[in-house]
């Protein structure tokens, strides 16, 4: 009787210690929750989610005071990813807003610029260059394609169009022909 | 008919159901020889598993919306129910068998996903469920002909099989396998080498209808190997380790421990060799995995049989080594070309 | 020093007549895992004799043939050029020129499909032969003696590798001496159906062994080993006999050797027969060149040899034309840019070719998304093969005979499993980078599943992710920067106000008695310099025209933002209003909001300076502007008061008055303006509306604009 105690307590004693040791060992610093949101959002800067930018959405989540499904260009994948670190349920996309089918950049039509500066503006990532007056472009590899310049131009000279398809930037497309797995 | 999407364009005419036909065909000679030791029990038990998992599958695929003649023409359900018909007793009810196929198709198949997707072996979970279920009809064997001294006739075995009622005169048709007594001898301190002296299955007079029909399996077993049916890995594993295990205890204790001879060659050790681990769906995936996943097996089944509480353990170590597929899968991989290590 | 094929061992003898019945048993008769052994079908095309002198009536010369950026072209529509003319360079980048392979015209310069497994357009040259076939002067290049003058020999003769990948081989070229200890020719030609390369080592032995010879000479490479598979016997004959007859002098630096190798695909790839050859594994993070082997096809050292004895740019190239679906399959010696169609309609189909063909072997071929694509300098075979019966995938039952087969020993169901539910991360571990999309383990698939194309969507999908987190990264950084920098302009903005401040309480602290006095002076002082920059602004805008101060329009606006908050009705008009539109002034009321006339006039002044600038014209050439550029200032002045007008109309809600103001003083505006510019106005304005008003019927809106009595 007294050696099962013994043998219980020494064992109690064992893993309370291996715990705590775990605990110093394997701490976790800061807060990494609004960290790894922040890492798979699309960093568009768009501000669809009604937040300026990327990270303060990502802060905001952190904290519990924002919906899981706001992320327009991230679409359902990220919204999954959102809902899995923040451990909430998941919810459906606003289905009147759906994130564009391929990507998209913004192009100025420089016959019709009148160099207002508005555009600049809005970027969130300054991927317009010019000056007042001056005809504006838009760095093609920088634009996100968050469609905040669209707006703000006086003269609609902005238009979103999609990336050029070569066969350099062709993607092979995932088989699904013929699969009697994917017919339901 | 059009082209695939992406090369290559030709392949090797291999199919599902191909692989599974020639497994199935392989077995052949084990039915025969089954046939002519045991009766034309097996042929019934074969038909009525064959008709329980059309039916079964059919439902299931109508279920899972599923297109229902490629999958029911893979042979893969066939080659579940044959291996469940061998393992059971000839003469046992006939809803034994029944159930056993229900319970395989159903939970070791389809609620995984369906071919391709089962952890474990869709065979042996359902030959387990009936032998933890109904423990008494499962271990009586009938008997061979050479010892009980009459050959069952078709009519006879249905008769057994759906009325459970014994031709009359005839009650000592079925009896403890060769492995069952063994398992008694040890448990009540008997030495091996005496009981199997002693046995009335060790008449040389006769011929011992188990280790024929393991031979039967076994030549079925190098045909499938041959046309790539199946891998070496897993005869070999599993048939070394069975055989090491069971050389090193009888050298140890020739008294309690049976020679290697009998562990090979009784039970179900070859259709397990060649029919039962060689799932590929529920085995391991490296050529690493396979051979640790069947030596596993084999190690598996010489303890249950010596220390274990069921005569024979196969259907516990295919079950149990599936377990360790993904753990196998991980650490088994090979080293790929160009790069140091794994 | 070369021999003949030697007696096989009996080992190996055995080994094949065991394959006779267990065919797997012929893995044992090379060093790399894996591997199949498919239905060559080469007799097919090597029964009928070699095709020669085909000239197409279009050859389609796409500006990319090679691994790289495309070439730019030389010359233009309408040209006519000759046999061997330079028509394509560039010096971007990895590349290879173009050269003409016939003389006559180039009518057109256009995109066309591309023999490219998406199918997508590409800038061609199409020539049209005029059948005469004449040929420029050949310049005799000097024959190579560094790595330096082979490489530019190789590059000026447009040469890439032809065995299939295309790679420029100047590039694959060392830039020393001596690095190179074993120089590999590639005459292995696994693939089924193809025997362009075996028909070459017939046909030319001693072209692929001058091209060898000099590759040697130029880089110091001791030994050449040219690896056959052994079901081409006659081509090994023949290239043993060429061999023992290359130059003493070449054979006492070099050895020249002849290799057959066991018949199994893909005994042709790089890695494969360098195993099989040397017995040496070239490390997965390493190219060839860096452990001392260099690769090259039998097609690409004839093409050098070509170019360095004769001057030749590679114009031309061995193509086997074979399948199922031809009666007579055949090999052609085919011009560069000859479409696959009229090379399969030589060769006599059984049915008419209303599939696609293929652009290479069967086992990593691409079919062609139409049949006019023309043969480039990697196309070493058009395949016809009618499609049969595809058996629908099944699931994996993971059997591992995909294992088996794999060449480079990789686990084909595992990357399948990560591949099909996405986990790219995982894919990448089990090192599908490694893969060579050889296609053995589709071949083998009793699931028929198409592992190569999970593989290869697999790769294109980590190689767009990678570039999406790149991108992220950059948008991130560069939004982490102007939030900074928005940031520091605030801070200097408060740092001056506050500075400003603390210099006006000083100045109150002095003159204690009229604090409220001396702030009013600020303002007004303020409000002055302002003014005075407003006034200013339209007229340097006028007079010096291209080098408008940068905020002149923000000072303006501004300027006019204060007159309204301080509503000074001062009677005086900003003299500078005037001439700043006198055409329009006439007709618009005084009385008019100054705000939006000022800002209407910086518009048309800016419209004005666009035009000017879209003309090309100089200053002096501005007053005596022709009609249209007159028109078009007008229009587009029109356009933006209208906007603004629109605009107004739209956000300002609580000032009904002034709707109406702007939009009679639109009204008032739109009989200065031909019709056409009214059209434009309106619709402009009406887009404006629908855009601020976000209206979802914008498209219904836009086409109803044209009748202008629908709008406003």
């Amino acid at each position: 009787m007294i050696e099962a105690l013994l043998v219980f307590l020494v064992l109690a004693l064992f893993f309370g210690m291996l715990l705590g040791y775990a605990k110093i060992k394997f701490k976790v610093e800061g807060n990494p929750v609004a960290d790894q949101i922040d890492s798979i959002l699309p960093q568009t800067q768009c501000g669809q989610c009604g937040f300026p930018g990327c990270r303060p959405y990502a802060e905001a989540l952190a904290e519990g005071n924002s919906e899981v499904n706001l992320c327009v260009p991230g679409g359902h994948e990220v919204m999954i990813q959102i809902s899995e670190i923040t451990h909430r349920e998941p919810k459906e996309m606003d289905a009147s807003n759906p994130p564009p089918e391929e990507p998209m950049v913004a192009v100025i039509d420089e016959d019709i610029c009148i160099g207002c500066v508005h555009c600049i503006k809005a970027c969130p990532v300054d991927a317009i260059v010019g000056t007042t007056k001056m005809m504006h472009t838009v760095i093609e590899k920088e634009c996100t394609g968050c469609e905040l310049c669209v707006p703000v131009c006086p003269v609609d000279c902005i238009d979103m169009v999609p990336l050029m398809k070569t066969p350099q930037t062709w993607h092979w497309p995932e088989p699904n022909a013929n699969s009697l797995e994917n017919r339901s | 008919m059009s082209l695939p999407y992406s090369s290559p364009y030709i392949h090797n005419a291999s199919s599902v159901r191909r692989t599974m036909l020639q497994v199935q065909i392989a077995a052949f000679p084990a039915l025969l020889a089954h046939i002519y030791f045991f009766g034309f029990g097996i042929t019934i038990q074969w038909a009525l598993a064959v008709v329980a998992w059309l039916v079964v599958e059919t439902l299931l695929l109508k279920l899972r919306h599923r297109p229902v003649k490629p999958f029911i023409s893979d042979m893969s359900g066939l080659i579940t129910v044959t291996g469940i018909v061998f393992c059971i007793p000839p003469e046992s009810p006939w809803w034994v068998v029944v159930s056993a196929v229900i319970f395989a198709l159903v939970f070791g198949k389809h609620l995984y996903g369906g071919l391709g997707y089962n952890p474990f072996n869709p065979a042996m979970l359902g030959y387990a469920f009936v032998l933890i279920s109904f423990p008494a009809e499962v271990t009586q064997w009938t008997l061979p002909a050479g010892i009980s001294g009459h050959h069952l006739s078709l009519w006879e075995s249905a008769q057994i099989i759906f009325t459970g009622q014994f031709p009359p005169g005839l009650v000592h048709l079925t009896g403890a396998t060769p492995l069952n007594e063994l398992q008694t001898a040890l448990v009540n301190g008997a030495s091996a080498a005496e009981t199997w002296a002693g046995s009335r299955f060790n008449d040389p007079n006769l011929i011992n209808g188990w280790f024929w029909v393991n031979v039967a399996f076994l030549i079925g077993g190098i045909w499938m190997l041959y046309s790539r049916a199946i891998r070496w890995q897993y005869p070999v594993g599993f048939l070394s380790a069975l055989a090491l295990m069971a050389a090193l205890f009888h050298a140890i204790d020739p008294d309690t421990y049976a020679p290697v001879s009998f562990h090979l060659f009784s039970g179900g050790v070859m259709l397990a060799a060649f029919f039962i681990i060689t799932d590929p769906v529920s085995s391991s995936t490296t050529p690493m995995g396979r051979l640790f996943y069947a030596i596993g097996i084999g190690v598996l089944v010489y303890v249950i049989r010596n220390w274990g509480s069921f005569p024979d353990g196969i259907a516990f170590a295919v079950l149990l080594m599936n377990l360790f597929v993904p753990l196998l899968d991980q650490y088994t991989q090979p080293r790929v070309m160009g790069h140091k290590g794994r | 020093m070369s021999h003949l094929v030697e007696h096989k061992p009996l080992k190996h003898r055995f080994i094949e007549w065991l394959g006779r019945f267990y065919p797997m048993a012929k893995r044992l008769l090379y060093h790399f895992h894996g591997g199949v052994f498919p239905k060559y079908h080469k007799s097919l095309s090597n029964r009928y004799p070699l095709v020669e002198d085909f000239i197409p009536e279009l050859l389609t010369l796409p500006l990319q043939q090679h691994l790289g950026v495309a070439t730019e072209p030389l010359v233009s529509v309408g040209d006519r050029v000759l046999k061997y003319q330079r028509i394509a360079d560039t010096d971007k980048g990895l590349s290879a020129p173009i050269h003409a392979p016939t003389s006559g015209t180039v009518i057109a310069i256009e995109p066309r499909i591309l023999p490219h497994p998406s199918g997508l357009p590409g800038l061609c040259i199409l020539l049209e032969p005029d059948g005469r076939d004449e040929a420029q002067a050949l310049t005799l290049p000097e024959t190579p003696t560094s790595p330096q003058s082979l490489k530019t020999l190789v590059h000026e003769a447009g040469i890439v590798g032809l065995g299939g990948a295309g790679f420029p081989t100047f590039a694959k070229i060392p830039d020393q001496r001596g690095c190179i200890d074993h120089l590999i020719i590639n005459g292995a030609e696994c693939e089924p159906f193809i025997t362009c390369d075996d028909q070459l080592m017939k046909q030319r032995p001693e072209a692929i062994w001058r091209g060898a010879e000099l590759v040697a000479q130029a880089l110091g490479i001791p030994r050449v080993l040219c690896g056959i598979e052994d079901n081409k016997t006659e081509a090994i004959k023949t290239m043993t006999q060429a061999a023992d007859g290359l130059p003493a002098a070449a054979q006492t630096h070099t050895d020249f050797q002849v290799r057959p190798v066991a018949t199994v695909y893909p005994m042709g790839g790089q890695e494969q027969l360098t195993q099989e050859l040397i017995d040496l594994e070239i490390p997965s993070d390493k190219h060839a060149i860096e452990v001392g082997v260099l690769m090259m096809n039998v097609a690409t050292l004839a093409a050098i040899a070509d170019a360095a004895d004769e001057g030749k740019p590679l114009i031309s190239r061995y193509v086997t034309v074979s399948g199922m679906g031809l009666n007579a399959p055949f090999n052609a010696h085919a011009l560069l840019g000859t479409s696959f169609k009229a090379l399969a309609e030589k060769a006599d189909p059984k049915t008419p070719l209303t599939y696609p063909l293929i652009k290479g072997g069967p086992m990593m071929g691409i079919s062609m998304h139409s049949n006019e694509v023309p043969v480039i300098k990697t196309t070493n075979c058009v395949l016809a093969n009618p499609p049969e019966d595809v058996e629908p995938a099944m699931p994996c039952i993971r059997c591992g005979e995909c294992m088996d087969a794999c060449p480079i020993q990789l686990l084909p169901q595992q990357l399948y499993w990560h591949s099909r539910s996405h986990e790219y991360d995982k894919v990448k571990d089990l090192k599908v980078f490694d893969c060579i999309e050889c296609g053995c383990c589709s071949f083998v698939c009793p699931s028929h599943i198409p592992l190569v194309q999970y593989y290869r969507h697999a790769k294109s999908e980590i190689v767009r992710i990678e570039k999406e987190e790149e991108a992220a990264e950059l948008a991130k950084q560069r939004h982490e920067f102007r939030l900074a920098r928005l940031e520091k302009a605030e801070k200097a903005k408060k740092a001056r106000l506050k500075a400003k401040k603390d210099a006006v309480k000083k100045q109150a602290a002095q003159t204690t008695r009229q604090s409220g006095d001396a702030s009013a002076a600020a303002a007004k002082a303020a409000a002055a310099a302002k003014k005075a920059a407003a006034a200013k602004s339209p007229q340097t805008d006028q007079t010096t025209d291209s080098s408008a101060p940068k905020t002149a329009r923000e000072k303006a606006i501004e300027a006019a933002k204060a007159r309204a908050q301080k509503a000074a009705k001062k009677a005086d008009d900003s003299p500078t209003d005037n001439p700043a539109a006198p055409e329009d002034r006439a007709q618009v009321k005084p009385a008019d909001k100054r705000k939006a006339a000022m800002e209407a006039a910086q518009k048309r002044a800016q419209a004005q300076k666009n035009a000017s600038a879209d003309s090309a014209s100089d200053k002096a050439a501005r007053p005596a502007a022709t009609e249209t550029e007159s028109k078009r200032d007008k229009r587009q002045a029109a356009m933006a008061a209208a906007q603004k007008a629109a605009r107004k109309r739209q956000q300002s809600s609580d000032n009904a008055s002034e709707n109406t103001d702007q939009s009679s003083r639109v009204d008032s505006k739109i009989p200065a303006a031909s019709p056409k510019d009214k059209r434009q106005a309106a619709m402009a304005a009406a887009k404006k509306r629908a855009l601020k008003a976000q209206q979802k019927a914008q498209a219904q809106k836009d086409t109803q604009a044209p009748s202008p009595d629908t709008e406003d």
